[in-house]
């Protein structure tokens, strides 16, 4: 059952509750953003410890997007902290890729050296194998060697994520990942990310409109209000693992999927 | 578009797996052979009617050679053993290699000069606003003026000869080079260079390793028009007084009215012209072949 904690504004110690005083991958406070007079996020706290998924729900043109640019460090904040492991954020880095929906993959290039883009940016002599684990793990092996365009829409989103993973990023932040594929293709991929993140202990921060996705994926949910975004609420998700498939007719998914969509649409 | 979802993609046929890029692919192509056929179908009928006309004297001489004479003059003017030099005189029979080495020697060396200038200026156009706000206008409002415009200043600049001529064909070519290559540069999507960025590329790598290849198929399209544009130009060029190339064999011809060896000219240019974008084709496909739909 999920327990509803605060309707507050994310305390740090709400979060850090969880990792028994494990230091934050990720710590934002008092985040906010404005292009010009448009005011995208008031006030944005989040913390993500490491291994945790927290997902962050909110109606379309919320701000999300922008959030997650700002964490990524393509854009600096009006006011607020951005932090990655206790260093303040400056710029785009390595160790917190994002990977947005649509592929983000260079189309000149072959799946391999897509995948080997990032650990030969960093001068890892490692790349090679790091490549190979990584292709046997999306399941891309028999297809090294095509183009991105020939390959489909789930494989693309697939080597999109790989590809930011071949530099062991402590944090990922995914941006509705999965918004372009079909339903079935969907639920496959965020299968297939459960696991991998589960086994590799990458602390993720998603972003998403779809509340089945946040619920599946996150072990903690952030809802944020319209524009310009606040927290409106937090909870824990402390559904069975593994999740799946069979996750989405658990009782207790089912139960707390009704009552979330219920707060969405009554926001 | 919808994404269409194929799994092992790998021994499937690429235009089934290509999604939505390929739409434009499926307005289906002729067969090789059909497209030829009816490609010779025009001119094929056009000759004989030429042929027939000429014959009958329905068309005279003097406005169009029959395409037989037309046939003799364009072998004289390759094959045939070449006279004497006459100093002052161009020469035509046997001097179509003189004439097209001076020819494509003007225009080779000039597109080598406008790909020095051409690339790194519009790539700098298209990479940096700051640079594009302060060039721009210059270079639009200099593009505005006709190539053969560029002639008599040319001319002072240089004074007669094959170096007046040469500027001539690099004022041609740059252009269409500039143009491309910064409007594809500045196309380049946002999303490609913020991944680069994020797989820890380094800032002063992005042009290199980012923008010039995502660019690349525009930046070719660029090279194409230039080198078209420059070999058209390379006749304007030859009006500056030299005494070898196919421009000025054409000049000499007109002056002593033979029709016959102006024809074989333009040929001559339509030949090494289509010659020309072919081999730069060629050697750029393997380049951007990632592109093609």
């Amino acid at each position: 059952m999920g327990r509803r904690l605060s309707t507050e504004p994310v305390t740090t110690a709400v979060s850090e509750g969880r990792t028994a005083g494990a230091p934050a991958t990720l710590t934002a406070a008092g985040v906010a953003k404005s292009y010009g007079t448009l005011r995208v996020l008031a006030q944005i706290d989040v913390s993500v410890a490491p291994g945790e998924v927290v997902a962050v729900l909110g109606p379309s043109g919320c701000g999300k997007s922008t959030l997650l640019r700002v964490l990524a460090g393509l854009e600096p904040p009006d006011r607020g902290r951005v932090e990655i492991g206790g260093q303040p954020v400056r710029g785009p880095s390595p160790d917190r890729p994002m990977v947005v929906q649509g592929a983000t993959l260079f189309p000149w290039l072959t799946l391999r050296a897509n995948l080997e883009w990032g650990p030969k940016a960093l001068g890892n002599r490692q790349a090679g194998a790091i490549v190979d684990e990584l292709l046997e793990a999306t399941g891309l092996s028999g297809s090294a060697d095509l183009l991105p365009r020939q390959l489909s829409g789930g494989m693309r989103q697939r080597a999109a994520i790989a590809q930011v993973l071949a530099n062991q990023p402590p944090l990922l932040l995914l941006d509705e990942p999965f918004g372009a594929l079909d339903a079935q293709t969907r639920l496959r991929m965020q299968e297939w990310l459960i696991g991998l993140l589960a086994e590799r202990r990458t602390a993720t921060l998603l972003v998403t409109h779809d509340v089945e996705e946040a619920l599946l994926l996150g072990h903690r949910l952030l809802r944020l209000s319209h524009r310009p975004a606040t927290v409106l609420e937090e909870l824990a998700l402390d559904l069975p693992s593994p999740r799946g498939r069979s996750t989405l007719s658990d009782p207790r998914f089912v139960h707390l999927k009704g009552d979330v969509l219920t707060r969405v649409l009554d926001a | 578009m919808a994404l269409r979802e194929v799994e092992g993609g790998a021994g499937l046929d690429l235009g089934e797996v290509l999604g939505p890029s390929s739409e434009i692919a499926t307005r289906r192509r002729l067969s090789g052979w059909r497209r030829a056929v009816v490609g010779l179908a025009l001119p094929a009928v056009l000759l004989t009617a030429w042929s027939v006309l000429s014959a009958t004297g329905i068309l005279s001489g003097r406005l169009l050679p029959a395409p037989a004479d037309l046939a003799r003059s364009f072998r004289d003017f390759v094959v045939a053993p070449q006279r004497e030099a006459v100093p002052g005189v161009v020469p035509f029979r046997g001097a179509a290699a003189e004439h097209i080495r001076a020819s494509v020697g003007l225009w080779t060396g000039a597109y080598v000069i406008a790909l020095c200038v051409g690339l790194p200026l519009g790539l700098a156009l298209g990479l940096s606003r700051w640079t594009a706000a302060a060039v721009d206008p210059l270079f639009q409002a200099l593009r505005s003026v006709p190539i053969t415009a560029w002639l008599p200043i040319g001319l002072v600049w240089f004074g007669l000869g094959s170096g007046a001529g040469r500027f001539l064909v690099f004022v041609g070519a740059v252009s269409p080079i500039v143009v491309a290559t910064a409007d594809s540069t500045a196309r380049v999507p946002r999303q490609l260079v913020d991944t680069a960025r994020m797989l820890g590329t380094r800032p002063r790598d992005l042009a290199r390793r980012v923008y010039l290849p995502a660019a690349l198929p525009g930046i070719v399209t660029g090279l194409r028009l230039g080198l078209t544009l420059g070999w058209t130009t390379v006749i304007v060029g030859e009006l500056t007084g030299v005494s070898r190339g196919l421009g000025a064999m054409m000049f000499a011809a007109r002056e002593v009215s033979r029709l016959d060896q102006i024809i074989v000219g333009m040929a001559t240019f339509a030949i090494i012209g289509l010659t020309g974008d072919i081999l730069l084709r060629a050697a750029s496909r393997p380049l951007t072949r990632w592109a093609d739909a």
